[in-house]
């Protein structure tokens, strides 16, 4: 357990020796927050609701997909897919630590920086862009809980496509996929409601939605009760279902495995 | 002298490189692939975004459906050629950083254009394709007054738009003769910002509106030139300087990086 | 006129010193310190159309930098180069017309073409001619042994395939003045030698040549100036063989004798040089000046005591003397020219 958490304290430091890419970083998603900030606000004004969602709600969904978005997106995806490229991945396997769990540890010390980093913008947002709704407290408890199991989810589904770099040289066309499919399953594009229904249908069923749509919602309250319950169990499941596939994907991985270089 | 001379000749040799870069992509077939794939799911997931909303309401700010469809493909068309013809331009920070640029000091020919000729954008033919069709589209359901002048005048539009683009993200790029850091964090940043020219520059508070109109002027890839083609009044007109705006953008470009040369620093003295 | 000319040439780097820890950092955003490094600090060189310049000196004392402000890579901080009239960094396209450069720890082939495409690209960015490019490819081909490594991909070369690919391109536009940084560089012998025979062949076709090398075989090989830089400073500029009759003038006879002879013996007999005991009772080692003493007077000399079973004579090498200057045993302050 000391090792991983050695991991993870490492992960979190190394937000600052990378602070400016950090900065930048946060900058790129402050950018598109910002836009559809302005484009809910147009659309949204005079006191007009979408599907349910009145402006402040709106606003309050689109800081929790730009929080979500953000959460286990610094620490990870790249780094490995490179290792896995360069053969160092080989110097990673006879490590002593389980090779999926110390990735999770990594990803989970970058949490620490990126909740910092999305604290910021929240309240910046909150100060200049005027009022967001917020909860009352059984619900904001679900909701915590609910941020708190998209850390394992997001990790694997970041984890299992990375995975695919021991098939492909092109991890940047891989993850491009991924957030394409992630963006619009997980409600982070656009609410789920505003979709058509077999859309909706499927997307309640995938593990996606769990990284967006459900902490929202359960925000917002449009969610409550034994339905929100239900939601949040469909999180954690999906989590437990995604670390045992990346299990076996792992371990078709490792047969693929070519060091490269020597 | 073998092949043509002067400008043609500059231009002639480009293709050339980007031709031999081309080959060397499609030497890793099944990856190029994938990125024109994901590139265009990407355009249309854009797309699904643009639909959902006009799926609630029939305009915004005065903007109908079709009308925003072809502010979002000219901006990624912008995008995608920008890619497709100058896409080693985001190489630039690891090239200064490692001193890649050595060689290319020494050889007559532009060292900008060598910089932006090493690569070729895999994405860009997803881009291109997704954005050409939306174009098309939305120039069948939009109002248009077809006549030869329009055709003359949009491609003059699309090419300033390119050029814009480019230019920008070689300033974001050359950054780096200043900062000294390998990474392109801020041209990504810059490049973003971009972005933000998919949807009407009105749905922007005040200085996001400057920002995008006059200091990182992405509007011009856009907006402004939409809005000449559909008659907007007001913003119309605006839509015929691009051209300006382009020459503009290259000029500063050029400066820019012809400074940030004379601090270059090569690698390991 | 000389060919180039570089005059009080100086360059200074700044490196940002930056405080340790987050609030280093954070204090290096708004309050920018610097630390001035001076690489090349006034340095003054001339070299004739036809000459070729060994550039020597210890790790960090310049070198490569040096050949950078001369290319035009580099814009001087203070003083001026000019390349026949031409001032490398302000009119870039006319100085890369008649220069040529190489950089043995790197190369410009593309990485993922052949080799052939790369000299192709280069040929119509310097606008040669078929025919002209023909007959280079031929004449490298007969020196370099191209032609195997035409259609191989850059990036699948050996180092010793990679660096006469490179000389090729470095070379293709027949370039007046050509600086090779390390050419020999990690490679082995047998292709070490090839390079250098290039070397000498593009000498006698009348190319000035500037040669950066830790290899002190290139240099006697290739040159007969010898230019030194340490610290920036140029301490040594001269005939090489001059710096070899001052300072290198110690022959290493190594003997083998048919019976052992005691040590005192033998250097009782040479009173003017060193003995030094070998291995065994039967070998010595005996240094003399070559100016001093012939070959033959040596073994006339050890001839009464026994007889001479083997012999073998090193020659004084300029490397020990540049080896001496590094390690600041020996001063060349003085031209002895």
């Amino acid at each position: 357990m000391r090792a991983y958490a050695g991991l993870a304290r490492a992960a979190a430091r190394s937000v600052l020796t990378y602070r400016l890419n950090f900065l930048f970083g946060t900058g790129a998603l402050v950018v598109h927050l910002v836009a559809m900030l302005a484009l809910w606000s147009a659309l949204l004004d005079a006191g007009r609701s979408v599907a349910g969602f009145t402006l402040p709600e709106m606003k309050a969904y689109l800081l929790i997909a730009f929080g979500t978005g953000f959460l286990v997106s610094i620490f990870g995806d790249f780094r490995m897919a490179s290792r896995i490229h360069s053969g160092m991945v080989a110097l990673d396997l006879v490590k002593p630590v389980d090779y999926q769990a110390a990735r999770l540890a990594e990803s989970t010390g970058g949490v620490v920086a990126e909740v910092g980093a999305v604290a910021v913008v929240w309240v910046g947002v909150v100060t200049f862009a005027g009022p967001v709704a917020a909860p009352g407290w059984p619900q904001g408890l679900l909701f915590a809980v609910s941020v708190a199991a998209v850390v394992p989810l997001k990790f694997l589904v970041v984890y299992l496509s990375t995975l695919l770099c021991f098939w492909t040289q092109n991890y940047l066309g891989v993850f491009w996929a991924r957030d394409v499919v992630v963006s619009l399953f997980s409600g982070a594009l656009v609410p789920l409601a505003l979709l058509p229904g077999w859309f909706q249908a499927t997307a309640a069923v995938l593990p996606f939605a769990g990284i967006t749509s459900v902490p929202a919602l359960i925000y917002l309250g449009h969610v409550r009760g034994a339905a929100a319950l239900g939601l949040v169990g469909l999180q954690l499941a999906w989590a437990v279902v995604l670390w045992y596939a990346a299990r076996l994907a792992w371990r078709g991985a490792v047969r693929k495995l070519t060091v490269h270089g020597g | 002298m073998a092949g043509p001379t002067g400008v043609r000749r500059l231009l002639w040799l480009y293709r050339r490189s980007l031709g031999a870069n081309l080959r060397a992509v499609l030497e890793y077939e099944t990856d190029f692939w994938i990125m024109v794939a994901a590139a265009l799911a990407a355009q249309l997931v854009g797309l699904v975004f643009i639909g959902a909303l006009f799926s609630q309401v029939p305009e915004l700010h005065g903007w109908r459906f079709a009308e925003v469809v072809l502010i979002y493909a000219l901006a990624n068309l912008a995008a995608g050629i920008g890619a497709l013809l100058f896409d080693g331009v985001w190489r630039l920070p690891w090239m200064v950083n490692q001193g890649e640029l050595d060689y290319l000091l020494v050889r007559p020919y532009p060292v900008v254009l060598q910089v932006t000729g090493t690569a070729v954008g895999m994405q860009s033919l997803g881009e291109i394709v997704g954005a050409g069709a939306m174009l098309g589209w939305a120039l069948w359901r939009v109002d248009l007054d077809w006549s030869p002048i329009t055709v003359a005048v949009g491609v003059v539009l699309v090419a300033s738009a390119v050029a814009i683009r480019v230019a920008v993200t070689v300033v974001s790029n050359a950054a780096v003769f200043w900062l000294t850091a390998p990474s392109s964090m801020l041209a990504v940043s810059v490049n973003q910002l971009g972005d933000l020219a998919r949807y009407p520059l009105t749905v922007y508070g005040v200085v996001l509106r400057v920002l995008l109109a006059g200091v990182l002027p992405f509007a011009f890839t856009s907006f402004f030139p939409a809005a000449w083609l559909v008659g907007r009044d007001g913003y119309a007109w605006v839509g015929l300087l691009t051209p300006v705006v382009a020459l503009y953008c290259v000029g500063v470009a050029a400066l820019v990086f012809r400074r940030g040369l004379r601090r270059y620093e090569s690698a390991g003295h | 006129m000389a060919l180039v000319e570089a005059e009080g040439l100086r360059k200074v780097f700044r490196l940002p010193v930056k405080e340790p820890g987050l609030g280093g950092a954070v204090k290096h955003l708004f309050v920018r310190r610097h630390r001035d490094v001076v690489a090349v600090d006034g340095v003054n060189l001339v070299i004739e159309a036809g000459e070729a310049v060994a550039y020597v000196g210890p790790n960090g004392a310049g070198k490569s930098t040096t050949v950078k402000l001369l290319t035009g890579i580099l814009v001087p901080t203070a003083g001026r180069v000019l390349v026949d009239g031409v001032e490398p960094h302000r009119d870039r396209r006319a100085n890369a017309r008649q220069i040529g450069v190489l950089f043995g720890q790197r190369s410009q082939l593309w990485w993922d073409l052949p080799v052939r495409e790369s000299l192709a690209l280069l040929r119509d960015m310097y606008g040669l001619g078929a025919r002209e490019y023909a007959e280079r490819l031929e004449r490298f081909d007969a020196v370099l042994d191209l032609g195997d490594l035409l259609p191989v991909l850059a990036r699948k070369l050996s180092l010793g395939q990679r660096m006469r690919a490179d000389l090729a391109a470095a070379l293709l536009h027949d370039p007046r003045v050509v600086y090779l940084d390390e050419p020999t560089i990690g490679l082995d012998i047998a292709v070490k030698d090839r390079v250098r025979a290039f070397l000498r062949e593009l000498r006698a076709g009348g190319t000035t040549i500037m040669l950066t090398t830790h290899d002190l075989g290139d240099m006697e090989d290739v040159c007969e100036r010898l230019v030194v830089i340490d610290r920036g400073r140029i301490i040594y500029d001269g005939a090489l063989a001059a710096v070899k009759d001052r300072f290198a003038r110690d022959r290493r006879m190594h003997l083998v004798l048919a019976e052992p002879v005691p040590h005192a013996v033998v250097a009782a007999r040479l009173p003017r040089a060193e003995v030094v005991a070998g291995g065994t009772a039967t070998e010595f080692t005996v240094v003399f000046d070559r100016f001093g003493h012939t070959a033959g007077e040596v073994i006339a000399a050890l001839l009464p005591l026994a007889e001479v079973v083997e012999l073998r004579i090193d020659e004084p090498a300029i490397e020990d003397v540049v080896r001496k200057v590094y390690a600041g045993e020996l001063s060349l302050d003085g031209d002895p020219a």
